[in-house]
């Protein structure tokens, strides 16, 4: 038995198992059958985020997923979390740059509703004014949580300066005047434009059985027209030449830092090494950065490095919360010196190894669900392919200490860095 | 619906709850003493947090930096935590490396030492912490709801403790606290996950089997809260949103209502979406908040939990929030809700109850609770009965019994002015 667990440790692919189909509309289908437990995730991706936002009309992807709730020709306002209650189901939607999400969880003797709710709100969401109006204000108040929490604020400026030109520069939830100007037309455009079928992938995980499930997708989203062609995004960033630093006020005792570096997209061949370098610098209580701030400098109460995967060139962040009786500047440099020792010499061997590992297995640890399955499956299909999942752990293997050390010379230098600070500003 | 789960008790009084599950090469570990910082005084505020923080600081054999490169060379997830009734240690990790997982957590909780220098490094770090969390508003409006609702009980205060009291912590009394409640007569191990049950469970024998039980264990008496006057309560922050609470004091999970609370909680506040009333109205109609909520059964523990409404939404509409709040509170007490709230809401909680158990660290939670709280091996047949017998009656008693809508303690922290009255 335990032979047999440690081979399947080892060889464990998400793709294993995945049905790819394409309805003659353009409508993406992955489907993945999960047994073990009487559950089915479903989530339905359209390739529009922030991303595709023209300027004065930033946070319309976010806004029109809440809107995805509030009526079609069939469903009344509030009917779809109904279905869900009545069901004992849980759904929920979320937006990025990249994309917007709906997914439903169900047992799976009554998951299909969820299909049907899909297959009607991808044509037929009707747009109440009254509803665009007080659905505006929850939205508004949304951006407002983020304005007062530590970090959102500081992050928002951060993408803003590293950005000049691509719509990476604009948060998610958009700017306050934009949101407060849309108008309900504008929405509609907005959604005729994007959600359509040729324009989505929908995945189907858990307790199914494939060949029903993809008849019932074909009954309800086969009749859908395929829309016009997505308008693609052809928006990019010049190289940055020369640091860029942003101050930011609040009232607040503990001054925050966050750094991005431009860095390259998803399956860019330098991306896998950014990925263990992020892992070595910090993951886990080994991490460079945790040794030196945490343990060595005790100059923080908490420290992140963040590098995902998006469909255009992005940043790879570093942020810490500096304690109260300690210098940013202070901080600041430390980080500096850590990235410095990293494009000087190459990376141990024992640290290689566990970067690998610690992603690896987190990568698997994170897919215990179908949900989990679904949703990773289902992003990288939507931003690039999902089989990039099954070639992920062989080009992560063949990262080598060159490489992570080339990649830190190439990618983490001050003239391509954008420096935030948070301070006081009573 | 039945879970496959073996329970064993060793001779020195240690549970030991096993559940198979073969879905994916992972194993979740988690290990709950039955102690927090209901049993620690207000002058030690935040020992018991420090505690649990610092199980995996350094153990008679492993130094913390051996602790942690031995599970992150294998990929796998250790967290130690001092709550409020349990102190846990989880382990996630690849089935390959369960054995690992296992003798990791034996050292944890035998043989911790709180090294003075990891004691300094961890306090400094709570201290400013401590001070980071005045930056967020809702953090700041919970604590001080707390300190109201659960006065003369350790539950009043935040779990990580105060400035002063955490300051003067010594190692000693780390030591000492260990010593009293950390024995196998007062510990739940909990293992979901691709393993063989006969196999571990010898191999949990030989970890734990020479684990020395305190024969007489005499735990402190925790003082029963009792519901307190009511209170108002502003405080000032330069913040866009006000963040609201209201409330008062809750039950315990043991009490017979807890059943029908769901459901009232359901109807109420506590659903997916925007079906229950609070955020239906409050949210959906009047677009006063993106957050909102209102529950009593979920935060019931081995010692009553509290019954709170929440809104975070912009200053001018505060009136009409807190009023909002207080009519739906209101409503459920004056008239029975309707036939067909309490069926989709029955309906919702049986239907779902099968995404308690998806995840082994779910799995292995579940496990813990079951026998924290004696619920039986039967429990989730008997919830799902328990929730079918709810009438529309019988939430209308219950919510009258256990809500006193005229007893709310209201704070709200943001741009208003500070300002107290009883």
């Amino acid at each position: 038995m335990i032979t047999f667990t440690e081979s399947t440790s080892r060889t464990f692919d998400i793709t294993r198992g995945v049905q790819h189909s394409r309805l003659p509309n353009g409508l993406t289908v992955l489907t993945k059958e999960i047994h073990q437990k009487p559950v089915v995730s479903s989530i339905i991706w359209y390739r529009v985020g922030s991303r595709n936002e023209e300027a004065g009309l930033t946070g319309q992807s976010h806004f029109l997923e809440h809107m995805l709730f509030k009526g079609t020709d069939r469903l009344a306002k509030g009917e779809i979390d109904l279905i869900t209650l009545k069901h004992g189901g849980s759904n929920n939607a979320f937006t990025d740059t990249d994309f917007t999400a709906y997914y439903f969880n169900f047992a799976s003797d009554r998951w299909e509703v969820a299909l049907e709710i899909e297959a009607n709100r991808m044509i037929n969401n009707t747009f109440a004014p009254e509803e665009f109006e007080s659905e505006k204000q929850v939205v508004e108040e949304e951006l407002r949580i983020g304005l007062d929490g530590p970090w959102e604020l500081l992050d928002q400026e951060v993408w803003a300066a590293a950005y000049r030109q691509h719509p990476y520069h604009n948060p998610v939830i958009g700017w306050l005047q934009d949101l407060e100007r849309a108008t309900r037309d504008e929405m509609e455009a907005y959604y005729r434009q994007w959600y359509h079928p040729r324009n989505a992938v929908l995945v189907i995980a858990g307790d199914i059985e494939t060949e029903k499930t993809l008849q019932r997708v074909h009954d309800l989203f086969g009749e859908i027209p395929p829309g016009p062609e997505p308008k693609p995004m052809l928006l990019t960033e010049q190289p940055q030449r020369g640091e860029r630093r942003v101050i930011v006020k609040k009232q607040t005792e503990v001054e925050r830092l966050q750094i991005g570096y431009h860095a390259p997209q998803i399956a860019h061949p330098d991306a896998y090494a950014l990925q263990v370098l992020d892992a070595i610098l910090g993951t886990g209580r080994t991490s460079r950065l945790h040794q030196r701030l945490e343990e060595r400098d005790q100059s923080v109460t908490h420290y992140s490095v963040d590098y995902y995967d998006r469909i255009d060139p992005t940043l790879f962040l570093v942020r810490a919360e500096v304690r109260p009786d300690r210098q940013t500047a202070d901080v600041e440099r430390a980080i500096y010196e850590e990235i410095d020792r990293c494009q000087q010499s190459p990376v141990s061997d024992e640290e290689l190894a566990r970067a690998r590992q610690l992603i690896r297995a987190r990568f698997i640890l994170g897919n215990e669900q179908a949900s989990s399955q679904a949703i990773t499956l289902g992003y990288y299909e939507t931003i690039h392919s999902y089989e990039y999942l099954s070639g992920f752990f062989g080009k992560l293997d063949a990262v080598t200490a060159d490489a992570v050390q080339r990649a830190a010379q190439r990618y983490l230098t001050a003239d391509n860095r954008t420096v935030g600070w948070l301070v006081n500003g009573d | 619906m039945k879970l496959n789960v073996e329970r064993i008790e060793l001779p020195n009084g240690l549970i030991v709850l096993l559940s198979e599950n073969r879905a994916l090469p992972a194993v979740s570990i988690s290990a709950a003493v039955r102690t927090g910082e209901r049993f620690v005084s207000d002058e030690k505020a935040g020992l018991a947090s420090l505690a649990g923080k610092m199980l995996d600081e350094g153990t008679t054999s492993r130094t913390a930096h051996q602790i942690a490169s031995a599970i992150e060379s294998v990929g796998g997830a250790l967290q130690t935590t001092g709550g409020y009734a349990t102190t846990s240690v989880s382990v996630t990790a690849l089935s390959g490396d369960l054995d690992q997982g296992l003798e990791l957590t034996a050292d944890l909780l035998r043989n911790p030492l709180f090294p003075e220098d990891r004691l300094q490094l961890e306090v400094g770090k709570r201290l400013a912490e401590i001070v980071a969390r005045q930056d967020e508003p809702q953090i700041v409006a919970s604590e001080a709801f707390n300190e109201i609702i659960f006065a003369g009980t350790p539950q009043h205060r935040p779990l990580i403790g105060y400035e002063q009291t955490v300051a003067k912590l010594t190692r000693a009394d780390l030591l000492a606290y260990h010593q009293r409640f950390f024995v196998p007569n007062n510990t739940i191990l909990a293992l979901a996950g691709d393993f063989s049950v006969a196999q571990t469970a010898r191999r949990i024998e030989q970890l734990f089997a020479d684990w020395e039980p305190t024969p007489q264990l005499s735990l402190p008496e925790v003082p029963r809260p009792q519901r307190q006057q009511p209170v108002t309560r502003f405080i000032n922050r330069d913040k866009e949103q006000v963040n609201i609470y209201l409330g008062h004091l809750g039950i315990e999970r043991s009490h017979p209502d807890y059943h029908a609370l769901r459901v009232l909680d359901t109807i109420l506040g506590d659903s997916p979406g925007f079906t229950s009333r609070i955020p239906r109205v409050l949210r959906d109609e009047q677009g006063l908040a993106y957050t909102t909520y209102c529950h009593l059964a979920r935060s019931a523990g081995i010692d009553p939990g509290r019954f709170v409404a929440f809104i975070g939404t912009s200053p001018e509409n505060l009136e009409q929030a807190v009023s909002g709040l207080r009519q739906q509170i209101e409503s459920v007490v004056v008239a029975p809700p309707t036939t067909a709230e309490v069926e989709t809401a029955r309906d919702y909680l049986t239907g779902s109850f099968v995404f308690e158990f998806e995840t082994n660290a779910q799995m292995a939670s579940f496990m813990i609770s079951a026998e924290i709280h004696q619920l039986g091996s039967d429990y989730p047949l008997r919830f799902l009965s328990e929730i079918s017998r709810v009438t529309a009656d019988e939430v209308w008693r219950v919510a009258q019994q256990h809500i006193a809508p005229d007893k709310l303690t209201l704070v709200a922290v943001g741009p208003v002015e500070a300002e107290e009255n009883q």
